[in-house]
């Protein structure tokens, strides 16, 4: 199994990231890229029950957040609904490529489609807060479960 | 003391400037984030005006027609596109805590705009919401719509409309040229259709629709001291000109509009080579092209274009050449997401 391989794990269907942080509520994900720099974007099933996206926008670079404050907002059938951010931080970045095709998240969410990057302020704190390492698949595959059960996704 | 949670305020606002017409709901989802206070409410606008969705670009809009015709413009927190509005349109807008709505868009909306469809069917409107939750009769839309959040808050707007005046809704828009704006009043008078239902009709059946469906007794009710507060600041956020403004947004390289859910329309141009295209359900309906070296073959290929898919009608057009590869590259830089 190669690296890139490792990273993620299949779950029916579904290709999880491994690697990231989880937050259970909002089906948002945080990578840490370096201490004053994670990356987020959202996961499969966050996407998928979110509609077809036809708009994404963010806030200014530099904007302040705490966590579970909106740091952009995302259309989808017309609803136009928060993002939220998993953590606190200072936002520091964002996917243009994402702007301009609100479609990427579907193609590719945990790489080409991810949403902004922000400089974390109580990280050490909140990432235990979201769901990681060993606690991921079976997270995911109980909301994939849940999900399914109540008709919101296809089977 | 706030009001126990099992009732559904309803409010009236009646006829109001077309100012109003949306800060007073939308205030009402600001004081719902502190009182939970699930709320209906009707308005009518006094006056024509021009409002854009909460993503969209102004660029859309065709500026100098508004303000020539007298009409305002202004920038809504809910989705959905350009739209023009007068008092041939009654609104309404169910708001309730975000919390007490599915956290799915779609069953969301489905849940909040079923009611809206009881209540066209209770005023004797053969309405029915289809797969891509629009209210239709037939295959004409009855009902424009637009969901959000609002801090704490969910609200779904839609409206009864007792008459529409196709020409000044296409007006509005700001479009490439004649042959576009010809085709999307063309569609608009095809598939956007008015109902004329006496207003306390739909109303006494949209209140008595939703109460039932969110098993909430209604009540009629009137706006808090702090909505009062909120709709004032919210008169000054609205015409302020960064608001207006919107969001940062790429530009899109073809002019696109939405008639309805599978309805659209766009033109795209580069290089003197130009396609004006309208497309229903997925399939092309109409194809104006452009190309200098087209020659004598461009009926021929705009024929050749009816009921073609667009991924299909990039082959079809390869069958005309060089031509037929630069209007293929043209008809590419249509977003197929503009008909969503």
């Amino acid at each position: 199994m190669s690296v890139e391989e490792a990273a993620y794990a299949e779950v029916d269907g579904y290709r999880v990231a491994v690697e990231r942080s989880y937050d259970p509520d909002t089906h948002v994900w945080a990578c840490v890229l370096a201490p004053d720099r994670v990356r987020i974007g959202m996961d499969p099933l966050g996407v998928e029950t979110s509609g077809t996206l036809a708009q994404l926008s963010f806030l200014p670079l530099g904007t302040p957040l705490r966590r579970g404050q909106s740091f952009g907002g995302l259309e989808a059938a017309k609803f136009v609904g928060p993002l939220t951010s998993p953590l606190t931080g200072v936002l520091t970045a964002c996917n243009e490529a994402v702007l301009n095709n609100p479609g990427l998240p579907e193609v590719d969410p945990y790489e080409e489609g991810w949403l902004v990057e922000l400089a974390p302020t109580a990280m050490d704190t909140e990432l235990a807060m979201l769901v990681s390492g060993s606690d991921i698949v079976p997270w995911f595959t109980q909301r994939l479960a849940d999900y399914r059960l109540k008709g919101v996704i296809a089977q | 003391m706030s009001r126990p949670p099992e009732q559904l305020r309803v409010l009236d606002f009646g006829r109001v400037s077309p100012l109003r017409s949306q800060t007073l709901w939308h205030a009402v989802s600001y004081g719902l984030s502190a009182t939970r206070q699930p709320t209906l409410s009707f308005v009518r606008p006094d006056a024509p005006y021009v409002c854009v969705g909460y993503h969209r670009s102004m660029a859309e809009v065709d500026l100098a027609a508004c303000a020539a015709a007298g009409w305002p413009v202004y920038r809504r927190m809910v989705g959905g596109g350009p739209v023009w509005l007068d008092d041939g349109q009654l609104f309404f807008q169910i708001t309730l805590p975000a919390d007490a709505v599915s956290a799915f868009r779609t069953q969301a909306l489905r849940d909040l705009l079923t009611p809206a469809v009881t209540a066209f069917q209770a005023a004797g409107v053969d309405a029915v919401l289809d797969d891509a939750l629009e209210i239709v009769v037939g295959d004409r839309k009855i009902c424009g719509h637009g969901a959000g959040q609002i801090e704490d808050a969910v609200v779904v707007c839609g409206n009864l409309i007792q008459r529409f005046d196709h020409r000044a809704a296409t007006t509005a828009l700001r479009l490439p040229s004649q042959q576009l704006r010809e085709d999307v009043e063309r569609l608009m008078r095809r598939y956007v259709q008015a109902t004329p239902v006496q207003a306390p009709t739909f109303t006494q059946a949209a209140v008595t629709a939703y109460g039932q469906a969110l098993g909430l007794a209604p009540v009629e009710g009137e706006l808090t001291p702090f909505e009062r507060q909120v709709v004032d600041e919210l008169d000054a956020q609205f015409t302020d000109p960064d608001w207006l403004a919107g969001p940062a947004r790429a530009e899109r390289p073809a002019a696109q509009v939405k008639v309805r859910s599978g309805v659209w329309l766009f033109e795209a141009e580069r290089a003197g080579t130009r396609a004006v295209v309208s497309v229903v359900d997925g399939r092309i309906e109409r194809a104006r092209l452009i190309d200098p070296q087209l020659n004598g073959s461009t009926a021929a290929a705009e024929r050749a274009l009816l009921g073609q898919s667009l991924p299909a009608a990039g082959q079809v057009l390869a069958g005309y050449g060089p031509a037929g590869r630069r209007l293929s590259d043209v008809l590419a830089l249509a977003d197929r997401r503009g008909s969503l």
